[in-house]
């Protein structure tokens, strides 16, 4: 109330135009913002080239394409339909007729073209505000032609961020744990791919299980747990040599990994003597430090963006709650007290939400609260879901379901959903095998 | 004051009592469940003869029951005879928790029964635990059947 | 000897043996992932914001004056399809020589004012190319459309007349008009103060003959971002719903109005 007469007040206050009428306009329509996605302009010879190496007909649609289906996965905008478009490709290198596009409804216009020059592939593209007839936007990038699928999330990042208002995400990856086989024998594997599921590799054979990959902030490592040679242990996975090691070789399981903010510890939980307590361990100088201690079982632990507090999931008040401390270990509090258990916390790379899997009366619920618990919104119900991680502006959370099975134990399957903070815009994230764990790098460019 | 809060928790623990005895009224029709453990022979394997492998749990416990107790000394006996044999438990929770809180939940399971093993002398030398968490249910149905044969710790011979 | 060699490699292959064995077996060798390319971004504002060459501004201007008396013509929209051509030309090939040109035209300041630039095309936005094309929007468009008139007239109006305001059902009827026309970005922080305040000017008939961000300096303040989408997306719903629903009567109250886009209350619901 307060903060609306000072608003009213700073509303009111500078204007000096006597008697002008102000109307407030509070209400809007929450549609995706319709926009058009010219194919990238081609000229024969680049065309001819690209064919060659990339074994593609035509890139510049094809890096359209890639554009057009990460803005409307976003679920922010709404790509209207090539066929009712009155100008062609080759547009690129004009003003486009606003009056065209107009027709059509769009409201913004993303033109551009490729080229090939110095075996290197070129791309400019521009993006126009339709409605106020002016260019809003005008990059060109070169890369090496194997990355053009890269180029089209970059140009996907550009157009949300200048839409928008804040970084995109589709220019990344993600890792997670690739399953396949019955229930009761699942083979798991490491893999990752690009946000949108293209470039999918394995990068572990599944001899033994893997579960709960995290990236590093860079998105060059990986930590995670591994049940080679049966013994539970944190492993650290550089993705882009190969090698890997074993990070929490303690006298007991190491589990639940994740990488500090800065990338210099690895906090988890070290489980002994049927307890469960949380650790970090320096990555460089491997001084372990002991975080929490408590007879309970306290897990599933998640730093803060600024690295000052952790927070995680604890049975110290009978049932599995949030809690949040200082990255010392000081200052416990319990912040979730809504009805059911709570688990998996994870701080929003934004700073000011925890993503969070609650289980309520035999469902399960992914959703956000704030840092000292108000403001619980629950995002998506189901049969089982758990274990959210952020995209890196803070807008989407991906996470796993599992279905349930028939009273003969089959129709079991394990996949990747992502949805908007908002709660609109649940989708499947397709994958190859049936996935879990999934956890999201950041802007692989910036 | 406090008699209030004790005429409470009386109240809260008559609740739980009746919804217990509901429940297991109800599932007595199956006769493989008291309260929510597992009392059924289906998935159990044997040591030797008349020592059962496992031991079952209720949602999200690691206590052990009467009969859990009473299947943990035939194998603390046949462990004694036995003196060569080295075993692993292997603790596991059901599929209705979130994976990483299941790992440790497997954990305290399995370590239950490692604490009672010991207690009738079975050296700690020759137990070593592993907790699989939720990762390897013995059964895949997703009912209160199947969950409780999945709540479970298993003595596996390590040699 | 021979056999001290012999053994000495045994057993150096068994320690290499067993310290390969001893970590997790990966998938082949190092992950064949594609190499991280960093991606140059080429900044081509500059080359954009050049003006036209003159044939090509001579085209635009032809086609500029076209427009406007098809426009005020009230030509169906069919008709200036066939009349304009597909679009301008850029001028590609001069890009260099004029670029140089147009350092010596312009002040220095202007040229490197921001990292990303957005390229104008208008000679007029070369002033400043920061600010938004539409910020004072001077284009007059002629329309005789006469208005749909929403509502009737209300006995509290005329309480509402004397303190120069619009009576509930008109502004009613005026909110109802922007609501339709608003996309909100979606993408907004709701917790951060974002209200757009826009002074118009307007027509009898409605239709808008300028329009102005009050608070235009917050445009390109770095890091309110958020502030000039949700600006952007005012200026385009105004665009969009013009001829504004305005009364039929009392002119003079209304020609300067000014409307307050707030969107907390929806991103936050």
């Amino acid at each position: 109330m307060i903060r609306k007469l000072i608003l009213l007040f700073l509303v009111f206050f500078p204007s000096n135009t006597y008697g002008l009428i102000k109307v407030d306009i509070t209400r809007g329509n929450l549609d995706p913002l319709p926009l058009a996605v010219s194919p990238l302009a081609i000229d024969i010879e680049s065309k001819n080239k690209f064919k060659k190496i990339l074994n593609k007909q035509d890139i510049g649609s094809e890096i359209s394409i890639i554009v057009e289906r990460n803005l409307k996965t976003s679920g922010l905008f709404n790509p209207l339909n090539k066929e009712a478009f009155l100008q062609k490709p080759d547009i690129a290198n004009l003003k486009p007729r606003f009056e065209d596009w107009k027709l059509i409804k769009a409201q913004a216009l993303i033109t551009g073209k490729v080229n090939f020059v110095d075996e290197k592939l070129r791309v400019e593209f521009r993006l126009w505000d339709i409605l106020a007839g002016r260019e809003m936007m005008a990059l060109a990038f070169t890369t090496v032609p194997t990355n053009w699928r890269r180029v089209g999330h970059i140009i996907s990042d550009k157009v949300y961020e200048r839409l928008t208002g804040e970084k995109g995400y589709f220019d990344t990856r993600i890792i997670y744990v690739a399953e396949e086989g019955p229930k009761t024998q699942r083979v798991k594997k490491l893999a990752i791919m690009d946000q949108d599921g293209f470039n999918n590799k394995f990068l572990t054979l599944g001899n033994e299980l893997v579960l709960t990959p995290r990236f590093n902030k860079t998105s060059q490592l990986v930590t995670y747990l591994s049940y080679f040679r049966n013994l539970p242990r944190v492993y650290l996975l550089d993705i882009e040599t190969g090698t890997q090691e074993v990070v929490g070789d303690f006298p007991g399981m190491t589990f639940a990994p994740r990488f500090s903010p800065d990338g210099k510890k690895i906090i988890m939980s070290f489980a002994k003597d049927g307890n469960s307590d949380i650790y970090t361990m320096d990555l460089e100088s491997r001084v372990v430090d002991r975080i929490t201690n408590h007879p309970s079982i306290d897990t599933s632990p998640s730093y803060s963006p600024d690295g000052k507090f952790i927070s995680f999931n604890s049975d110290r008040s009978g049932y599995q709650q949030i809690y949040v401390m200082d990255s010392n270990g000081k200052n416990v509090k319990r912040i979730s007290f809504g009805k059911g258990l709570y688990g998996t916390p994870v701080w929003s790379p934004r700073g000011d939400l925890i993503a969070f899997t609650k289980l309520h009366k035999g469902k399960f619920y992914i959703g956000v609260m704030r840092t000292d618990g108000s403001g619980e919104r629950l995002l998506t119900e189901n049969f089982y879901q758990e274990a959210p991680s952020w995209s890196p502006n803070g807008r989407v959370l991906i996470f796993y379901r599992e279905t349930k099975t028939n009273d003969e134990g089959k129709g079991f399957s394990a996949k990747l959903w992502s949805i908007d903070l908002t709660g609109y815009n649940e989708r499947e994230v397709k994958t190859p095998t049936d996935a879990s764990d999934p956890s999201w790098s950041s802007l692989l460019s910036n | 004051m406090k008699f209030n809060k004790i005429l409470k928790n009386a109240l809260l623990i008559i609740v739980a009592c009746l919804a217990l005895s509901a429940c297991a009224t109800k599932k007595a029709g199956t006769g493989q469940m008291q309260g929510d453990v597992y009392t059924g022979k289906d998935t159990v394997e044997y040591l030797a003869s008349g020592v059962p492998d496992r031991v079952f749990f209720a949602t999200n416990e690691s206590v052990l029951t009467t009969a859990s107790r009473e299947t943990l000394r035939k194998q603390a006996a046949w462990l004694r005879k036995n003196s060569k044999i080295n075993i692993v438990l292997e603790g596991h929770a059901d599929e209705r928790g979130t994976r990483e809180y299941n790992l440790a939940l497997g954990e305290r399971r399995a370590n239950a029964a490692k604490d009672y093993l010991m207690t009738y002398g079975v050296s700690s030398d020759r137990i070593s635990v592993l907790s699989y968490g939720k990762e390897r249910p013995v059964d895949s149905g997703s009912n209160p059947l199947s969950w409780s044969k999945n709540r479970r710790s298993v003595t596996v011979k390590a040699n | 000897m021979s056999r001290n060699i012999i053994i000495s490699s045994v057993l150096h292959l068994l320690l290499i043996l067993f310290t390969a064995m001893s970590l997790p077996f990966l998938a082949k060798k190092p992950i064949n992932l594609p190499p991280i390319v960093s991606v140059e971004l080429i900044q081509i504002s500059d080359k954009s914001n050049i003006p036209f060459a003159p044939k090509a501004k001579k085209i635009i201007e032809e086609i500029k004056e076209k427009e406007e008396k098809l426009v005020s013509e009230q030509a169906p929209p069919k008709k200036i399809k066939k009349v304009k051509p597909d679009a301008v030309p850029m001028p590609e090939d001069n890009v260099e020589k004029i670029k140089k040109i147009e350092e010596d035209k312009q002040n220095p300041e202007k040229i490197d004012n921001e990292v990303k630039q957005v390229s104008e095309f208008e000679k007029k936005e070369l002033f400043d190319p920061n600010s938004i094309a539409a910020l004072i929007d001077k284009s007059k468009v002629e329309r005789a459309e006469t208005l749909k008139k929403t509502d009737k007239i209300t006995q509290d109006q005329d309480r509402n007349i004397e303190n120069t305001g619009l009576s509930l059902s008109e502004e009613d009827a005026l909110k109802a008009q922007i609501f339709g026309c608003w996309s909100i970005p979606l993408g907004l922080p709701y917790n951060e103060n974002l209200l757009v305040r826009i002074k118009l000017e307007l027509k009898p008939d409605g239709s808008v003959i300028s329009s102005e961000i009050l608070d235009h300096a917050r445009m390109n303040k770095p890091g309110q971002g958020f502030y000039k989408v949700l600006a952007e997306s005012a200026l385009r719903a105004i665009k969009l719903c013009q001829p504004l629903r305005v009364p039929s009567t009392g002119y003079e109250r209304w020609k300067d109005l000014q409307l307050n886009f707030d969107a907390r209350e929806m991103l936050e619901g």
